[in-house]
């Protein structure tokens, strides 16, 4: 009985060369996507010659494909609209069938392969989002993974599977890569060639009850070219209009993120919404009775009757199922577009991504991961220690500053002159507790050009170029005159009372300061509340810390604003 | 003629089905078998001990929660090692001068990472909200924010990374 019953369902003769009912542009879709199944392979192809599946790799592959291949961004833009086209005009394609019947007995094995093919396509998006591993990508595959993990009984395992381990990591990766760019396309491929060959041997359904049987070639097939070109028009625009397509951030497992799921199964984001306590349940239920119903449909709706109108209940049912499923994406995107706090969240993304791209594209992704790349700018690591350990107390905006400003500048010959003259003031040490004291410096008066000549002296200690030698000779003088009651320039000794000038503003002078500032050489264990650093910071830290000092000196707020923010 | 033989027939067609079957299964087992490895073992491994986050000066007493990176000295990923590797985050808050807490920062309903929005905790995926202390006040999440164990010595903030099980009302790792 069953071997009777397939030898209807699948004949094995050869298949009619003319068309029942004639050429028609209800018959174009299936043409239109095995074309874009085409596109989808051709430019899969190429960019699986780009990609790179490893957490350190593959945001950085895919921001090279991107912003720097040459026409990536529109290789990529076609492969990931032209899936967004694949499986809306899969839904069309099902929807004609519907509406003709041509579900009907012999072809309900047609209508079940393409059901099938239809939830494979919406797999095979969801595993390709994953691949780019931007926040984007990542957070989705942690929720999607976190809703398979609530399955009954084999959430643990499908976890386990889906992940390739007990975390996401390299394996996650190969995993989806595989099943996106090899398992999938073999099996979508497989069962698209047995759709349209058995599609073939039963020929089309009659859209027209008269019978117009016309040959495929080229009455039909011009319409499919026409078909092809407009679809083809269309994703080239909006590829175009959107140069490519988006790149979030790269995946930050700490940045909480605004995920969302790709669009063919937000309406199931938006039922869980809907669901409350309930949402496990609609996330598994609701599929399910979907997938279950198309499944039925030809079983439900059996007899010969195929005129629209008088298959009023099943096609009324697809219809509002198709409804349903549209208002809820429609609400979905509805509500997110009127929520200006997430508007405000997804701006900031966006900074960090554009951000992060450019950083990728001027200075090479770290292999040590697509993160590393906000810490490729100069003298990013001196400027994150000095945002969190210094900017405090020596930042000009710090309300709880305590030590002298440190800003661009500083050190420089304007700075030392304006120091020398005003020790105590605001911008130097007035914030100290050592300016309260007997012990704080008093303000140097000298005749303008002795001071200079001071400066110039002090200046030269930081091995600083282009001194003036001959203010620097009359310089020493200056000091031996003025200073030497509490400094000492010689190298390694203390002052009487003042910290030791020698190699003043030099790499390795700031390097021995931060390291212990209380050391009688600098500040002195009494005169000074800044932490030593020395058990804080590797040396490593310290040095860095040393040389973005230095570079402090001669770098104007302009400069310092060139580097970017941190 | 031998070939209608019905008996000869039928003992070539179960032979030819035993011998396919065979080679099919022998290819199959070790492939299968071998895909689903990386499920049956720790692939990421994530140290148990403590983790050093700095020194505690760095929290003041009342000041709101402060995120975290908590970074490990070295993970193994599959084939690959790495040092000082982001595992994830923790909010901490420091209560007393002698009393720090620390909340994991993924979100106990699906694993999305939650951020402070001034007055509580929001994780933005399906919007749940917790309040400074952890509590959940709102959304689809079955518990409050998970504490990670912390503790200081020698003036050093020290935490112990758990991952725990996403999607349930009880903590149990991951």
């Amino acid at each position: 009985m069953i071997r009777a019953f397939l030898r209807d369902r699948i004949p094995l003769g050869r298949a009619p060369s003319m068309m029942a009912g004639g050429a028609s542009f209800a018959h174009v879709f299936g043409t239109v996507l095995v074309f874009l199944l085409g596109i989808q392979a051709l430019t899969g192809v190429a960019l699986s010659a780009f990609y790179s599946p490893s957490t350190t790799d593959a945001w950085a592959s895919v921001a090279y494909i991107q912003d720097q291949a040459a026409w990536g961004w529109l290789v990529r833009g076609i492969h990931y609209h032209g899936g967004t086209a694949l499986v809306i005009i899969a839904g069309l394609h099902l929807l004609q069938t519907a509406i003709s019947g041509a579900y009907k007995q012999p072809r309900e094995v047609v209508w079940w392969l393409g059901v099938v093919l239809l939830v494979l396509l919406i797999a095979w998006s969801i595993t390709g989002y994953w691949l780019r591993w931007d926040q984007a990508g990542y957070w989705a595959s942690q929720v999607e993974i976190g809703i398979a993990a609530g399955t009954p009984v084999a959430g643990r395992a499908i976890r386990a599977l889906a992940l390739g381990g007990n975390e996401p990591g390299n394996l996650t990766l190969t995993r989806a890569y595989a099943l996106h760019v090899i398992a999938l396309p073999a099996l979508v491929t497989l069962l698209t060639v047995f759709h349209i060959w058995l599609a073939r041997r039963h020929g089309t359904t009659p859209t027209k009850v008269a019978n117009t049987a016309v040959r495929r070639w080229p009455a039909q097939t011009v319409k499919d070219v026409i078909a092809m070109a407009i679809v083809f028009v269309v994703l080239l625009s909006v590829v175009i209009v959107q140069h490519g397509t988006d790149l979030a951030p790269p995946a930050d497992p700490t940045t909480a993120y605004d995920a969302r799921p790709l669009w063919p199964v937000r309406w199931l984001f938006e039922l869980r919404v809907l669901a409350g306590g309930l949402e496990q349940l609609a996330a598994m239920a609701a599929p399910a009775i979907v997938g279950g119903f198309l499944l039925a449909l030809p079983l439900l709706d059996h007899g010969t009757e195929r005129r629209p109108m008088r298959r009023k209940l099943w096609l009324g049912a697809l219809a509002g199922l198709f409804a349903l499923i549209g208002a809820l994406t429609v609400a979905s995107f509805a509500r997110d577009a009127n929520d200006p706090e997430l508007a405000k969240r997804l701006a900031k993304a966006e900074v960090l991504a554009n951000r992060a791209r450019k950083l990728a594209v001027a200075n090479g992704v770290p292999v040590t991961g697509a993160l590393d790349v906000y810490k490729t700018p100069r003298m990013w690591k001196a400027r994150s220690l000095f945002a969190t350990r210094c900017a405090n107390c020596h930042d000009a905006t710090s309300k709880e500053r305590k030590g002298p400003v440190i800003a661009p500048g500083h050190g420089d010959r304007h700075w030392l002159t304006k120091f020398l003259q005003a020790p105590s003031d605001d911008a130097f040490w007035g914030k100290t507790k050592l300016a309260k004291t007997d012990a704080a410096m008093k303000p140097v008066e000298l005749p303008a050009s002795d001071l200079a000549d001071l400066v110039e002296l002090l200046y030269a200690e930081s091995g600083a170029e282009g001194i003036d030698a001959a203010k620097r000779e009359r310089g020493l003088k200056v000091f031996e005159s003025a200073c030497t009651d509490c400094h000492s320039r010689e190298e390694g000794v203390a002052g009487a009372s003042g910290p030791a000038l020698a190699g003043l503003g030099s790499r390795d002078h700031y390097t021995s300061l931060i390291s212990n500032p209380k050391s009688a050489l600098h500040m002195g264990a009494d005169h000074s509340e800044m932490p030593r650093f020395d058990r804080e910071l590797t040396i490593v830290e310290r040095d860095a810390l040393a040389e973005y000092l230095v570079w402090l000196r001669t770098a104007t707020e302009q400069d310092l604003r060139a580097l970017g923010p941190l | 003629m031998a070939d209608n033989d019905p008996d000869r027939r039928k003992f070539l067609k179960v032979a030819t089905c035993a011998l396919g079957g065979g080679v099919g299964l022998v290819a199959a087992v070790p492939v299968l078998r071998f895909v689903v490895d990386p499920a049956t073992r720790t692939t990421v491994t994530t140290p148990g001990e403590p983790l050093d986050l700095g020194n505690v000066d760095r929290f003041r007493v009342g000041a709101p929660p402060r995120r975290v990176e908590v970074i490990a000295p070295m993970v193994k990923d599959g084939w690959t090692s790495a040092r000082d590797v982001v595992l994830g985050a923790a909010w901490i808050r420091r209560t007393e001068p002698t009393k720090i807490e620390a909340l994991s920062a993924v979100c106990p309903h699906l694993g999305c990472a939650i951020g402070w929005e001034g007055k509580d905790f929001l994780c933005p995926c399906h919007d749940s909200r917790f309040s400074v202390t952890g509590e959940k006040m709102s959304g689809p999440s079955e518990r409050g924010l998970d504490p990670l164990p912390v503790q200081i010595k020698n003036g050093r903030l020290q935490l112990t990374w758990v991952r725990y099980r996403t999607g349930s009302s009880s903590r149990e790792p991951a």
